[in-house]
């Protein structure tokens, strides 16, 4: 029992740490990312493979977190000058091409045959000591993440940020240019994302494309709509909805016996898809938080 | 060379296909103002409608077919009715995650219904025309056919009828619109029913060609926006223009980087019109929040 509920644990802080990048990204500076699970793809990937090259896992941490950055850097030059609906686009295409390249490019990646024997992350440890390791280290980053951010919100940058959401031809007006402070929080956002996806490679310690599937993204957007838009404790609280709410639904073939894989997965679709549309309408500002979305 | 024709053939009935759903998704962001990010799966919904009819027995395709387009239609004019209507006032961004959760839920429930074996329509088998190893196949010319019919229906409805005008006026500007007397709520109707249709008919013949399975329509969103990009966004005659050039492109990229990659050359196009040409090319550039 102890190993189940630390193995969910840790996959709430990784949802946590993503919820964390997207609410920057949208709660604070209103950027409409609709292709997280790409970064959070490309994270996981760049991790796993040089970890399989022999890299110091810590090495290939920051390595994942910098790929995934600098992967956002051409998507906001080319969508963040424009519409913010571009970048939703943009974005969400942006996942899926992730995704094909992982799945078609086999030399690399093994495609949908999978990649496995990523090495574990505190292999000298074993059992309940090894789980309880790699939670606590998600949390100190989940946390120190939290912090930096908190930080940052109350930072001259952080109040930047805000004006660029609530009004950008002000911003502009005052001689300041949003692209570059957009483009910035669309990088931090990413590295986050892919810092998520080295824990989340390193723990499962297997991957196959079809674990970042766009659904993935909307996961993502479900935990910041439900613990509230622009708070950083929505997000943490959101993350942990979101997992009762997926783990559940695993409870459900008990009671409901006869119920396939396949069905299961339509079913969790068309749950979250209900979920997104209802809280749109009737819940804008989230279970906790003030503002709508 | 003749290899080089066949694909230019093969891209340009490709293109009109996704002209159809394209040109929906111009038309609702030139007026909701959001990218109608469920017409992808409302094209799938399209296709097993008229499987559906087809299994239950309708003897004439075109029956099924027509079937097909009145589902999609009533299908998207409900999704207005419960859903977008009530957000117009809301930011754009809550239309645009419900479109998601709207694709989600359709895209679930044909899983659940239909199951994710790959379907066929039992269309008459016919050997393909042969000039000099140019290949037509009558059925593509079938499907081009209906995709030009239909391109041209709406535009004449655009152009020519009064409500059509009145759509335009009110993409144009929607508060001057209201004040000439414009009554935007019956037009909205007729908009979003016609938009169901056009993605369910692009569902169908994409169908014809390919085989019906429940990502069929998500697949095809991302060409659609590129061609909606291309073309400007709110620009019908670019919408088609813009898929044309897209299902080409998509076609002749397939000796070089083969023919799983083409989500991914819609997305190429994507970034290179948004970096080189923003307006698309018909349109001019929004730079409005």
């Amino acid at each position: 029992m102890d190993a189940y509920l630390l193995a969910i644990g840790t996959i709430v802080l990784i949802y946590a740490l993503l919820a964390i990048g997207l609410n920057l990204q949208y709660g604070e500076t209103g950027l409409i990312n609709f292709g997280h699970v790409a970064f959070f793809a490309l994270g996981a990937y760049t991790s796993a493979l040089l970890a399989l090259k022999g890299w110091p896992l810590p090495l290939s941490f920051l390595a994942a977190g910098a790929i995934a950055a600098f992967s956002a850097v051409p998507l906001g030059f080319a969508a963040l000058r424009l519409r913010d609906d571009y970048l939703a686009i943009v974005t969400l295409g942006f996942s899926e091409t992730v995704r094909l390249v992982i799945q078609q490019e086999e030399w690399l990646t093994r495609g949908v045959q999978g990649l496995p024997g990523i090495p574990g992350l505190f292999t000298s440890l074993a059992g309940t000591p090894r789980a309880w390791a790699i939670f606590l280290t998600l949390l100190a980053v989940t946390a120190l993440a939290a912090y930096a951010i908190s930080l940052l919100q109350r930072s001259p940058f952080g109040r930047m940020l805000r004006a660029i959401r609530d009004n950008e031809p002000a911003v502009e007006a005052l001689g300041k240019n949003p692209s570059g402070f957009k483009i910035r929080v669309f990088m931090l956002g990413a590295a986050l994302a892919g810092i998520a996806g080295a824990f989340y490679a390193h723990f499962i310690t297997f991957l196959t494309p079809e674990q970042f599937i766009p659904l993935v993204t909307f996961y993502v957007w479900m935990s910041i709509i439900l613990g509230g838009i622009g708070s950083l404790r929505g997000a943490l609280l959101g993350s942990t909805l979101l997992m009762f709410f997926l783990e559940g639904s695993r409870f459900i073939r008990d009671i409901l016996p006869g119920v396939a894989e396949v069905q299961m997965a339509n079913i969790r679709l068309a749950m979250i898809g209900l979920a997104l549309v209802l809280f749109v309408l009737y819940r804008p500002q989230g279970l906790f938080g003030k503002r709508p979305v | 060379m003749v290899g080089f024709f066949n694909l230019l053939i093969n891209g340009l009935i490709e293109g009109l296909i996704i002209a159809l759903p394209a040109l929906s998704l111009t038309l609702v962001m030139g007026i909701n103002r959001f990218p109608n990010a469920s017409a992808g799966d409302t094209m799938t919904f399209g296709a097993y409608a008229a499987l559906g009819l087809q299994y239950a027995g309708v003897a004439f395709f075109s029956f099924a077919v027509m079937g097909s387009l009145i589902a999609g239609a009533l299908l998207s004019w409900l999704c207005y009715r419960l859903v977008f209507q009530r957000l117009s006032r809301a930011p754009m961004v809550a239309s645009l995650i419900a479109a998601i959760g709207i694709g989600f839920m359709i895209r679930s429930v044909i899983g659940l219904v239909a199951g994710h074996d790959l379907h066929t329509f039992s269309l008459p088998l016919v050997r393909a025309w042969n000039f000099d190893g140019i290949r037509v196949l009558p059925t593509d010319l079938a499907i081009a056919g209906v995709a030009l019919a239909l391109l041209i229906l709406v535009f004449c409805w655009l152009k020519l009828s009064p409500s059509g005008r009145q759509l335009r006026a009110i993409a144009d500007n929607p508060d001057l619109a209201k004040l000439s007397g414009i009554r935007p709520q019956r037009l909205m109707g007729m908009l979003w029913l016609l938009s169901g249709a056009l993605c369910a008919s692009g569902g169908v013949l994409l169908g014809m060609k390919a085989v019906v399975m429940p990502e069929l329509g998500w697949e095809m969103l991302l060409p659609a926006f590129a061609a909606m990009i291309l073309g400007g966004i709110g620009q019908p005659l670019g919408a088609v223009v813009g898929a044309v050039l897209m299902g080409i492109a998509q076609e002749l990229s397939i000796p070089i980087v083969g023919p799983s990659y083409k989500i991914a050359v819609a997305f190429v196009v994507m970034l290179l019109v948004l970096m080189v040409r923003p307006g698309g090319l018909f349109g001019h550039v929004e730079k409005v929040r």
